[in-house]
């Protein structure tokens, strides 16, 4: 999959290597073709003056010229040459390097190339040479394709080098991104650590990261320990509490209200703390086998509410049977508190429904979820909210999904599914 | 105490079946208030509780006196609850309950690493400890009923069948005897009812909640935990390539 991702960094850098091979190439060959060029031209141009100067020495001792010479009037002479002869003879004595030669490259793609030389003998005579090009022209062609043809030979070489030499760095990275993972994944003490030799980009972010990933976990830690030494604090005068106010005379009303009241504060504690260890992303879920119907008849029946339980096709879960234990009982209660019996309780497959018969859930928790300390209805002291956070929380310690809604014949739907579609097993 | 009477009463109605000798019950807790308190309430259930107030106080405690069951406060001064939990081991296989108030795994799971049979979180509620400190106690005098009374009768010469061997172990369930090569392993009844658990049922996996229901007598509610570290201490002694981790289920004996 990473190989054949067109966007991944090492077919980048193999293309970026490609480009810059095509570019030098691209230079280089066409300085060369100019220079071969010129010089094709310059031996073209010395070699028709050659013949020229000779043709003009024999015409000169023997008044004719050579079988391969044209004697020409101005008239037949092609159109540049003609030109560059009239420009001579105005400047009289003419620039002395040229002598009065004149050349004409004539090229007409593809099969057409001539260099024209000619020479003034007499008035309107003038002494034409021709000289084919065509040899010098087919070398330039095939120097071309010879050029093309080496770069094709060294991208070959060079695309896959180059994907190659990304590798190391490649490494490194995906090692990186495996290790962040494994740190959002919980694994706290994950380090990308030392990368070898090198001493680059790549180091830097890891040892960036890497800081990170320390003062993260530091924060979260500290944020742990506070969390149990409040725990601590809290919950051993509860527990003092809770104790001494079981041996106050069950059959007294002042000792009824004392304890009814010391349970409240006892959850509120609990609610907070799990809160807490909550949004330190601490907690874990142990899964074990979990016969789904059975755990839920079983914890419903200990809440002690009149609930109904039913249970049809019910699955063994791979779950936190503890959690679950939290979660269904938060909602069965919160069912009895805000809403109206009958609450019912249905299991099919991993899907565990709360559904009681009250006015519902409030549009404010639909839309957002449950938030803490707002009940929604803005009944102050029934209860705290906290209830359905905690449920939430778990849940997705589980990797389960909590949704809220509302039956349309009234009354508020919690549903826990256990083995959402994205999470599979 | 105005309440005596009250008291009374309830622990005639409560308390365990009169015997000649109450449950005597040690609590090492740090916390005055708690201290008396839990001794209060565990009196009402007629146990006999002392208490101690450290460490190391509570060792001198329970060298000195003859205990049925120690209750630990995790956190205590002198010698911490661990510390304490695990020189008793040495000494002793008395069941011990780890008080915590603290639900984290790390003291949870370093009480039971020290020999601890159970644990309570603080708050904890006098009905649940008491059925903690009740299921503790059918542990330590648990014994199979599985004898049929005539061999009582038959002597040394009876076939041993109630001598389970698996390899270099000997089980037997009749005197309560667990032997490694020949020596006696000494275990804390719940690692010995564990052990029977296994020797019951050899090579047939065992899945956790159901080690937990049946030696620890808990529901839904118990943590795991306490299985799997009771397994790891259990290994420690009897070797540990006799129970097997099957990944996801939970464990068994093997046979050979």
């Amino acid at each position: 999959m990473d190989l054949l991702n067109p966007r991944a960094l090492r077919w980048k850098i193999a293309a970026l290597a490609a480009a810059a091979c095509c570019a030098v190439a691209a230079v280089v060959g066409f300085l060369v073709h100019d220079a071969t060029r010129e010089r094709g031209q310059r031996v073209g141009t010395e070699r028709t003056l050659t013949r020229l100067v000779a043709a003009e020495r024999e015409y000169d001792r023997t008044g004719r010229a050579s079988a391969d010479i044209d004697v020409r009037s101005r008239d037949e002479l092609p159109e540049p040459l003609a030109r560059e002869l009239a420009g001579f003879a105005e400047k009289e004595a003419g620039p002395p390097d040229t002598g009065g030669y004149a050349t004409w490259y004539d090229a007409d793609p593809p099969n057409w190339f001539w260099m024209w030389g000619a020479v003034a003998v007499a008035d309107d005579r003038f002494l034409v040479v021709r000289h084919d090009m065509s040899t010098e022209v087919r070398s330039l062609q095939l120097l071309d394709r010879s050029i093309v043809k080496s770069v094709l030979a060294a991208l070959l070489f060079v695309v896959p080098l180059a994907a190659l030499a990304t590798e190391p760095i490649n490494r490194r990275l995906r090692h990186g991104a495996r290790t962040a993972r494994r740190i959002a994944d919980g694994d706290l003490d994950a380090r990308i650590g030392p990368a070898g030799r090198a001493r680059d980009e790549v180091t830097e972010m890891a040892a960036a990261v890497d800081d990170m990933a320390a003062a993260l976990q530091r924060k979260l830690e500290n944020e742990r320990r506070f969390t149990a030494d409040v725990a601590h604090e809290l919950r051993t005068p509860l527990m003092g509490l809770v104790t001494a106010a079981g041996l106050l005379p069950e059959d007294d009303e002042a000792a009824g209200l004392v304890r009814d009241r010391l349970w409240a504060l006892n959850a509120l504690v609990e609610d907070l703390l799990e809160i807490s260890r909550l949004d330190a992303g601490a907690e874990r879920a142990r899964l074990d086998p979990v016969p789904l119907g059975e755990l839920v008849a079983d914890v419903v029946r200990r809440t002690g509410t009149d609930t109904r339980v039913g249970a049809a096709d019910t699955e063994v879960v791979e779950t936190d049977p503890r959690r679950v234990e939290r979660i269904v009982v938060n909602l069965v209660s919160n069912a009895h508190r805000h809403g109206a019996a009958p609450v019912d309780v249905t299991v099919t497959g991993a899907r565990i429904t709360v559904r009681d018969h009250g006015p519902g859930f409030p549009p404010d928790l639909l839309e957002r979820g449950p938030q803490r300390f707002r009940t929604g209805a803005g009944e102050r002291g029934r209860g705290h909210g906290l209830g359905l956070t905690v449920a939430q929380g778990q849940s997705e310690v589980l990797g389960a999904r909590l949704t809220f809604a509302n039956a349309p014949d009234g009354g508020a739907v919690a549903t826990l599914d256990l083995a959402p579609p994205s999470h599979p097993a | 105490m105005t309440s005596n009477a009250q008291a009374g009463s309830v622990s005639a109605a409560r308390g365990p079946a009169p015997g000649p000798a109450p449950v005597g019950v040690l609590v090492v807790e740090d916390d005055a208030t708690i201290r008396r308190a839990v001794q209060l309430a565990l009196e009402r259930y007629g146990y006999r509780v002392d208490v101690a107030a450290d460490g190391l106080s509570g060792l001198e405690a329970f060298r000195a006196g003859a205990y049925d069951l120690l209750i630990l406060d995790v956190m205590l001064p002198e010698l911490d609850g661990i510390g304490l939990c695990h020189r008793i081991r040495e000494e002793s296989p008395v069941p011990v309950l780890m008080m915590s108030a603290r639900g984290d795994a790390l003291d949870v799971v370093a009480g039971l690493e020290a020999g601890a049979d159970d644990y309570v979180i603080k708050p904890v509620d006098t009905a649940v400890m008491v059925a903690r400190i009740r299921a503790l106690l059918r542990r330590a005098t648990f014994r199979p009923d599985t004898e049929s009374p005539a061999s009582e009768e038959s002597g040394r010469d009876r076939a041993p069948d109630h001598v389970l061997t698996f390899g270099d172990l000997t089980v037997d369930t009749l005197g309560m005897e667990v032997r490694r090569a020949g020596a006696t392993v000494s275990l804390t009844p719940t690692e010995l009812r564990l052990l029977l658990e296994f020797a019951a049922a050899p090579g047939s996996v065992l899945d956790r909640r159901r080690l937990l229901r049946d030696v620890w007598d808990y529901g839904w509610e118990g943590d795991t935990r306490v299985v799997d570290l009771c397994v790891l201490r259990l290994r420690k002694k009897i070797g540990s390539g006799r129970i097997e981790t099957v990944r996801g289920f939970g464990y068994k004996l093997v046979r050979g």
